[in-house]
């Protein structure tokens, strides 16, 4: 018999979101079905960036931001004290909006993420950063210049690189938050490929404010509104045929 | 409609432009002369500096100690003296402005009150007068042991310029975007760690340059010295010890009615201020690189 792998990789149950006395997330409930694609889209200040922020605790950083519900995650609830973040942020990695090159050469940039968790000896850290880099298909592109730094790079290698750095903590979540919306088209076509590779890994998380970007690469489309989830549905569905009026409001772009 | 474009009224000229432009004309020409008379003073200075300076400076004033009056003497304890001193100070408040530093930026936010506090003294201390530092490490470093030391010397200047560190630090570690920090945290790397290898190796050019200000501004320093420190005519190598530093040494010498004494306080004056300017080029080039 084969091992069965769970069909969902993240459960969100009432979920509630304060920042300070602010009610940013009312309620929220859905699952993120495993090695699959699901798209936030919203207004700004919807609370899709809100939700994604919580799978990784990066409130956490904040004072007076705080969260009650529970988050599943291979068992457990990550809302709970006393779970260790840097174990669960090295399974649930995170690409933000703008390219975040660390002030150091491209190795190194692979490599700073991956010396926090293992110990490989040179060889295997040299595998590892160019087996990253060659899935987001920017070996051939830097492949003689590893040790320039990565500052560089143009926006689009930048965010490539940002999503290797991810990746090569091997985590089994990846949160990514508008990551082609300081892209050209060129670059944004290339990650979109690249999210459809990747998913037969990882189970990714996206918030964007592309529409089409939802339509092209998504599985699972869910609709948030002044921090309410809407609708959830698959793409096809929230596309052609969606239950809620305000979706299909949205959707149309009559508002937002 | 073609009369749009031969249409001559919405060019008339206008009441007040010639005034406005009379005023614009007298507002840069008032700039221009502020600056010009500042650009004066300072190549006087240094005029009267390189003029006076140059004669003294032989090799004798840079390899001789200094000497009774007319025996010949030089500056050469006196600049390793000012090395030791100024090397030293950076030494002990290097750490301590980049800690301090680095604790208001990235743990005390505007909320907290002990950083709050923390950042006001450190300000007040930049402005502090420097011989009230000399007086205080005379109280605490000379007058309990007994005798003048060149590390008190060294102590008294670092007080001075740990708030520039702190402040240079603070300011250059907040420039670093919060999506850095945020990346680093998102791979799982602790707070300290963020800190140490994102945000101060991003920040790095800036707080080197305020380490090379604190420097130049310390490297000039009289008055926490002449308490401290004090001066030697012999060569000293003991931090329990008077030593002797070129700024005191001008200081004795510049009023002395010995010419050649004089002569040779010109040339100390002459040596720190082109150390100061190699300084700050290096903290121009340093800043450009980055």
């Amino acid at each position: 018999m084969t091992e069965t792998k769970p069909q969902v990789a993240l459960a969100v149950r009432n979920l509630n979101f304060y920042y300070g006395q602010n009610h940013a997330l009312h309620d929220i409930s859905i699952d993120f079905p495993a090695r699959k694609v699901t798209a936030m889209i919203g207004p700004s200040g919807c609370g899709k960036s809100t939700l994604l922020r919580i799978f990784n605790r990066m409130y956490d950083l904040y004072p007076g931001q705080r969260a009650t519900g529970e988050v599943l995650f291979d068992g457990r609830n990550i809302l709970e004290t006393g779970l260790d973040l840097n174990i669960l942020r090295a399974r649930i990695g995170m690409v933000f909006q703008k390219p975040t090159p660390f002030p150091m050469s491209i190795y190194d940039n692979i490599a700073f993420g991956v010396r926090l968790h293992e110990r490989l000896n040179k060889a295997d850290m040299d595998a590892r950063v160019q087996d990253v880099l060659t899935r987001v298909a920017l070996w051939n592109e830097v492949r003689d210049r590893l040790n320039a730094p990565a500052a560089g790079l143009s926006g689009g290698q930048q965010q490539r690189l940002c999503i290797a750095r991810s990746i090569a903590t091997r985590p089994e979540v990846l949160l990514l938050d508008e990551p082609t919306s300081a892209l050209d088209p060129i670059s944004t076509a290339r990650i979109e490929e690249l999210l459809d590779e990747l998913k037969e890994e990882f189970t990714i998380a996206i918030v964007t404010h592309n529409m089409q970007q939802a339509a092209r690469c998504a599985d699972q489309v869910a609709f948030f509104y002044m921090g309410r989830l809407i609708e959830v549905d698959t793409a096809d569905r929230i596309f052609t045929n969606p239950r809620q009026q305000q979706t299909q409001d949205y959707i149309t772009g009559r508002f937002g | 409609m073609s009369d749009m474009t031969t249409s001559s009224s919405g060019w008339a000229p206008n009441a007040n432009g010639a005034r406005r432009r009379r005023t614009d004309k007298l507002a840069t020409l008032l700039g221009m002369i502020a600056a010009g008379i500042l650009v004066l003073v300072l190549t006087s200075i240094l005029w009267t500096l390189l003029s006076r300076g140059v004669t003294g400076l032989s090799a004798a004033a840079l390899m001789k100690p200094m000497g009774p009056p007319g025996s010949g003497g030089g500056l050469a304890n006196a600049i390793i003296g000012s090395l030791i001193q100024t090397f030293l100070a950076l030494l002990i408040a290097t750490p301590l402005g980049l800690g301090c530093g680095i604790y208001l930026s990235e743990y005390g936010n505007r909320q907290n009150r002990f950083a709050s506090c923390v950042r006001f003294v450190s300000d007040v201390l930049m402005s502090v007068p420097s011989i009230l530092v000399g007086l205080f490490v005379y109280q605490i470093l000379v007058a309990p042991f007994g005798h003048f030391s060149a590390f008190a010397g060294s102590v008294a200047l670092a007080i001075l310029a740990v708030p520039i560190i702190v402040r240079t630090t603070e300011d250059m570690l907040r420039l670093v975007p919060i999506a850095m920090r945020e990346a680093g945290a998102a791979l799982g790397a602790t707070r300290w760690r963020v800190t140490l290898f994102l945000c101060l190796r991003s920040a790095k050019t800036g707080v080197l340059t305020g380490i090379l200000l604190a420097l130049a501004r310390v490297s000039g320093e009289t008055a926490p010295l002449l308490f401290t420190s004090l001066g030697n005519q012999n060569w000293s190598f003991s931090l329990n010890r008077p030593m002797a530093s070129l700024p005191v040494t001008i200081y004795q010498y510049a009023g002395a009615s010995y010419e050649d004494w004089v002569q040779l306080a010109w040339a100390g004056a002459l040596l720190v201020t082109m150390g100061v300017l190699a300084i700050n080029i290096a903290v121009r080039l340093s800043a450009r690189r980055g």
